[in-house]
């Protein structure tokens, strides 16, 4: 380089060569930087990539579309599945009936107002605090404290008292007798227990410094929006259970769940309880054919349904024969052939017969485009021009349709049904959003119709039912009908009636009612879907679509 | 006319805007040369392969994917091409305004430009689709709303240079309506910068409008359009990647062939460009502040 | 100097204000009335008249609209934001965390576009007119017109699925960096390097280089000259892409599940979540304004023509 420093001296004026020599020199420099940086980069690429994750086979991770969310088992924006695996009920609402789980057993007084719990004694919250009749007592009393944001779960509105009699026996007296009783205290929330500790002033409604629970699996972790971590309880009653860690990871989009699934970012998934399926059908069929994978799919577990809201008096949906109208111009075949490649069954009803109660004779309403076009017609809608929307009395019949923003089948079934629709001359706006606000519409009724599901087994027909006269739930779509008053009447008597026969009569009566009115549009019976490593065993399904019992999984 | 003749001459560039004319005229002319109707739902041909009768195949409800396509130019660019002349015209109004005039009209007009201009285009849209909610509609407002404060800032420094010159002075000497010379004496001649800067932008807009509805913010189904149809193709990528071909492709040769007409028309309104002997060290730090707005 | 950075400041002061002012006004146009979704957003069963106006009344939602504003905006100077509807949390827990991670990922891509800006800008100006040049010109020049969401998935493709190098997506470790930022700085890069380009292009005409030439400087010393010439440019175009990344990352966070403040916002637009919303406008444009100033002033102290011109 002092070389060419002296040409340049030399060669004095000679500004095209000298441009050209200098050029060269940086040129050399540049190359040399390119390449440093080149294999640089190579190198640490390759370095990062040899320490990928490693499969261990006691960790699962699965993918959620959203964050577990506050895991105070006493309110509701938490995840279902996250606090079904750190918190217990009482009691466990299996297959075959009602069965022991935190309480050993139990009576119930003859005029079924009392209920008498002996709890198991070898049960420790996740912080060391004893389970015993105090804490049964404090949870429950934080729980009917907060009474309002439970009302969609009737039995908060019957508890009159709790006592614990000894260290491990607990005492609840009912106003009158209730019989989902024991049905409600199984549920995932609210009735289940959080170590006393974790209380602020002595409650749970105005959050919780912890989240103890029994259950067998503790949160160590928890990033929001990211991920968090659970790790067994190696002290669970039950003995502890095989799979050490479970972390639950945040991928919104159901694609990126795919490619994280094959990849091994990710080794679990499952249609989570926002009943939200992110991943398409073929996708899981395309996984299990790599032969890592396996799908393991639940009986028919709920009933995907859309919503009308009858109660919205300045919507054409408010009309029943709109409601009849959407129910025959949806092709439920097609959408559990094409949409679900057959993996779901079409339901005409709101609840599979195998639901108690639900075996009752009801009119089916079948794919017929023409005949909902009859029924518009009939009640006085007109086609004033051809291609837009039928009028009537000047309004036009147009709706808003929300659907849920991760869900891609609920997004194509709508377009689905938006386009027979709009060949009859109804128009239907799809809306994406989230699960929260679709929720949020729900409680406030703004909403014409929306996506959504039935709870699952170990709600139906009853909480369901009685989640028709919760504000926080179905009220709204419920209240539009022209005799909602004694619709609502028949509810509170079902759940309080103590004669079987009686109770078959009421619930043929609620079913025909909402059935009649077209409020409750059944598309198909949906189950809940797991996609597992395939070397893992013992997977199996609670009866509910909200948990997954984590506990009894295990590898090969 | 020797910015055309200019501009002919620049072979990339005449090029481009043919081609640009062209797929314009395809989205005008849609419904008489679409094959199929874009909305047609037929479950049958979900996901079928490309074939004789539906040359790019058919998406998720079995609807053509050529005829959503040519549909999809509609929203995809001619209504970002309306945005944009629309955002343009007020930006020009205004700069125009702040430039002859100078004084307090000026000061008000460059002070609203500078807050305008303090909001990140993605940030306003999203505030403003928060409140009108999702709609290709309410996104184009935003866009209006925004981009005309950067027309205004560089119309009126392009004004501001011709109102200094000697033959304006001289008819505003003479008497003449302020009308009538910016008419006659300075809309010609800022033209060019005018064309310029919007052609430059028409780039970015249709990128960042087709990717506000690949976020599901924009067009709502079952209408057709690009951003949206990768947004379709994407919830089954793993499956079936070559969905995100045509949708993709078409995006980046149109927004490609507007960035070679707006390089070309720079050159052929500014020929002294061709040649980099720039002697001014200030010249770079413009340039950058006049890509800063090509940036996605 | 100190001139020119106080002045810049005191103009930097009214247009925080102002764009305050319109996030506010902007966000008060929300259909949600805010005393009913508070009550919602605390699941409070039966909402009552009188318990909205209870509500009003406690958040001062009650007081002339400028006092609200006022109200409001030294809440937010403290990072009180309020709560979120949706989530039991304060905005600003949610807000906080995802805008740090936003800004990690806008510096790591400012770096790399600045990084090969200049390598391929000095490159081809060197190159001009030669193969190197061209192909290089023709392929950034591609690059700017590419969809960011669709490079994006792309990258995915074909890095994560087809050659299983990097995470498909999320926030965990360096190696999950990679994609976002090249999904981030290609496009930018491509507008960048041109501007580095055209300045060495320029350099390498100035007089001083040919006069330094002429009166026998070393070639050592004039590559020297140039280059800090060119790093004027490097810098304030790294100053300046900061403040543009960073509101625009809306796209690329989606695409790679980035847990930044672009997919918080859009969550928040799905889940009308306003106060989310509403810090997310204020917080990415106070950021934006306040990146612009530091980068003006960089500039000028680089730059005095450019200090003299303002002044």
């Amino acid at each position: 380089m002092g070389g060419s420093g002296l040409i340049t001296r030399s060669a004095g004026l000679n500004n095209m060569f000298l441009k050209r020599k200098g050029e060269k020199i940086v040129f050399k420099k540049t190359w040399l930087m390119i390449s440093i940086f080149v294999i640089l980069s190579v190198i640490s690429a390759c370095s990062t990539s040899k320490e990928g994750e490693k499969e261990k086979s006691d960790e699962l991770t699965y993918a959620t579309v959203k964050d577990i969310n506050d895991m105070n088992p006493h309110l509701y924006p938490g995840s279902m599945s996250a606090q079904g695996m750190v918190y217990e009920s009482l009691v466990e609402n299996t297959e075959d009936g009602i069965k022991p789980l935190l309480a050993k057993s139990w009576d119930i007084s003859e005029d079924g107002k009392a209920y008498t719990f002996h709890l198991r004694e070898d049960v420790k919250f996740h912080d060391g605090e004893p389970f015993n009749a105090d804490a049964v007592k404090k949870n429950f009393d934080a729980v009917q404290k907060n009474k309002e944001k439970h009302s969609w779960i009737k039995l908060s509105t019957k508890i009159v008292n709790v006592e614990a009699t000894d260290e491990y026996t607990v005492k609840l007296t009912l106003s009158e007798a209730y019989y989902p009783t024991l049905e409600e205290l199984s549920m995932t929330r609210p009735y289940v227990f959080l170590s006393p500790k974790d209380f602020k002033d002595g409650g749970t409604k105005d959050g919780v410094k912890g989240f103890h629970g029994t259950g067998p699996y503790k949160l160590t972790e928890h990033k929001v929006d990211q991920y968090a971590i659970f790790k067994a309880n190696k002290d669970y009653w039950a003995g502890a259970p095989k799979i050490k860690k479970i972390t639950a990871k945040v991928l919104p989009a159901g694609e990126t769940t795919l490619l994280a699934l094959q990849k091994g970012e990710v080794n679990f998934t499952f249609t989570d309880d926002w009943g939200t399926d992110s991943i398409n059908v073929e996708g899981m069929e395309q996984l299990a054919k790599t032969g890592d994978y396996q799908v393991v799919r639940s009986n028919p577990m709920n009933t995907s349904m859309i919503v009308a809201n009858s109660g919205k008096k300045d919507s054409p949906v408010h009309e029943r024969s709109v409601r009849e109208a959407i129910w025959h111009a949806i092709d439920r075949e097609t959408i559990s052939r094409d949409i679900f490649s057959g993996t779901v069954k079409a339901a005409d009803t709101l609840f599979a017969s195998n639901v108690p109660y639900a075996n009752v004779e009801l009119k089916k309403r079948d794919y017929d485009v023409n005949k909902a076009k009859e029924i518009l017609e009939e009640a006085g809608w007109k086609n004033s021009e051809k291609g837009t929307a039928m009028k009537k009395e000047g309004k036009p019949l147009t709706m808003k349709l929300y659907y849920d923003s991760t869900s891609p089948s609920q997004k194509a079934q709508g377009e689905l049904i938006q386009d027979s629709l709009k060949k009859i001359g109804m128009n239907l706006e799809l809306v994406g959003e989230e699960s929260s606000s679709i929720a949020n519409r729900r409680t406030t009724g703004d909403y014409d119709l929306l996506f959504n599901q039935t709870w699952g087994l170990a709600y139906d027909p009853q909480s369901t039912i009685s989640a028709f006269t919760s504000e926080s739930s179905y009220l709204h779509a419920t209240e539009g009908i022209p005799n909602a008053e004694q619709l609502y009447q028949k509810i509170e008597d079902v759940l309080t009636s103590t004669d079987e026969d009686s109770r078959k009569a009421l619930y043929k009566d609620i079913l025909t009612t909402v059935h009649e009115e077209a409020i409750f549009i059944p598309i198909t019976n949906g189950n809940v879907t797991v996609i597992a490593p395939k070397s893992l065993n013992g997977i199996s399904f609670e009866q509910t679509q909200y948990e997954l019992p984590f506990e009894k999984m295990y590898f090969e | 006319m020797k910015v055309v003749k200019n501009l002919y001459r620049d072979k990339l560039g005449r090029a481009s805007f043919i081609f640009i004319l062209l797929v314009m005229l395809l989205g005008v002319f849609a419904p008489f040369i679409a094959p199929h109707d874009p909305l047609a739902v037929d479950m049958k041909l979900r996901y079928a392969a490309p074939s004789w009768e539906y040359l790019l195949g058919n998406d998720h409800l079995g609807r053509d994917i050529l005829s959503r396509m040519l549909y999809g130019i509609r929203p995809s660019i001619l209504w970002v091409f309306v945005a944009l002349i629309l955002s343009v015209c007020i930006g020009a109004i205004m700069g125009f305004i702040a430039g002859y005039f100078r004084g307090n009209v000026d000061a008000i007009v460059m002070r609203i430009c500078d807050v305008m201009l303090s909001f990140p285009i993605y940030v306003i849209t999203i505030a403003i689709v928060a409140i009108l909610g999702p709609g290709l509609g309410n996104i184009l407002i935003a866009f209006i709303l925004m981009k005309w404060a950067w027309f205004a800032r560089i119309i009126r420094t392009s004004v501001m240079q011709y109102v200094e010159l000697d033959y304006v002075k001289y008819a505003r000497a003479i008497g003449r309506s302020h009308i009538h010379i910016i008419a006659r004496h300075i809309l010609p001649v800022t033209f060019s910068d005018i064309a310029v800067t919007a052609s430059s932008s028409m780039g970015s807009m249709i990128l960042q409008i087709s990717g506000l509805s690949f976020l599901g913010l924009g067009i709502k189904a079952p209408n057709p359009e690009w951003g949206m149809m990768l947004s379709e193709a994407r919830e089954v990528m793993f499956t079936r990647p070559e969905l995100m071909i045509a949708p993709g492709v078409a995006i980046v040769i149109v927004v490609l062939a507007f960035n070679f007409l707006s390089d070309s028309l720079q050159v052929a309104l500014n020929p002294q460009l061709r040649k980099p002997k720039n002697r001014s060290g200030l010249k770079p730090f413009k340039t950058v502040l006049n890509e800063k707005e090509v940036a996605k | 100097m100190g001139v020119f950075i106080v002045k810049r400041i005191l103009i930097t002061v009214p247009i925080l204000l102002a764009v305050s002012f319109l996030t506010f006004v902007l966000i008060s146009f929300s259909p949600m009335e805010p005393a009913e979704a508070i009550l919602r957003a605390q699941e409070v069963p039966v909402i009552t008249d009188e318990l909205i106006e209870q509500t009003n009344e406690k958040l001062g939602l009650n007081k002339p609209f400028i006092i609200q504003y006022i109200d409001w905006l030294m809440d937010c100077l403290q990072l009180d934001f309020g709560d979120s509807y949706v989530k039991n949390e304060s905005v600003w827990q949610l807000v906080g965390p995802s805008f740090f991670n936003t800004l990690k990922l806008t510096v790591v891509s400012s770096l790399v576009i600045i990084l090969f800006s200049v390598l391929l800008g000095v490159i081809c100006a060197l190159q001009e007119g030669k193969i190197i040049d061209r192909i290089l010109r023709t392929v950034l020049f591609v690059l700017t017109a590419v969809p960011t969401y669709w490079l994006g998935a792309i990258l995915i493709l074909f890095f994560s699925v087809k050659l299983d190098l990097l995470p498909t997506s999320g926030m965990s470790g360096m190696k999950s960096y990679i994609l976002p930022v090249i999904a981030t700085s290609l496009g930018y890069i491509g507008i960048y390097f041109r501007t580095i380009r055209s300045a060495m292009l320029n350099n390498l005409n100035e007089d001083y280089v040919i006069y330094g030439r002429s009166s026998g400087l070393s070639e050592k010393k004039i590559t020297m000259h140039i280059l800090r010439n060119s790093l004027q440019v490097s810098i304030s175009i790294f100053c300046m892409s900061i403040p543009i990344i960073l509101g625009g990352t809306v796209v690329v966070e989606n695409v790679f599940a980035w847990p930044g403040i672009g997919s918080l916002s859009i969550e928040a637009i799905l889940s009308r979540d306003f106060p989310v919303i509403q810090a997310y406008v204020l917080i990415v444009a106070v950021a934006f304004v306040i990146f612009n100033m530091i980068s003006d002033i960089l500039n000028a102290a680089l730059n005095p023509r450019i200090r003299n011109d303002n002044s």
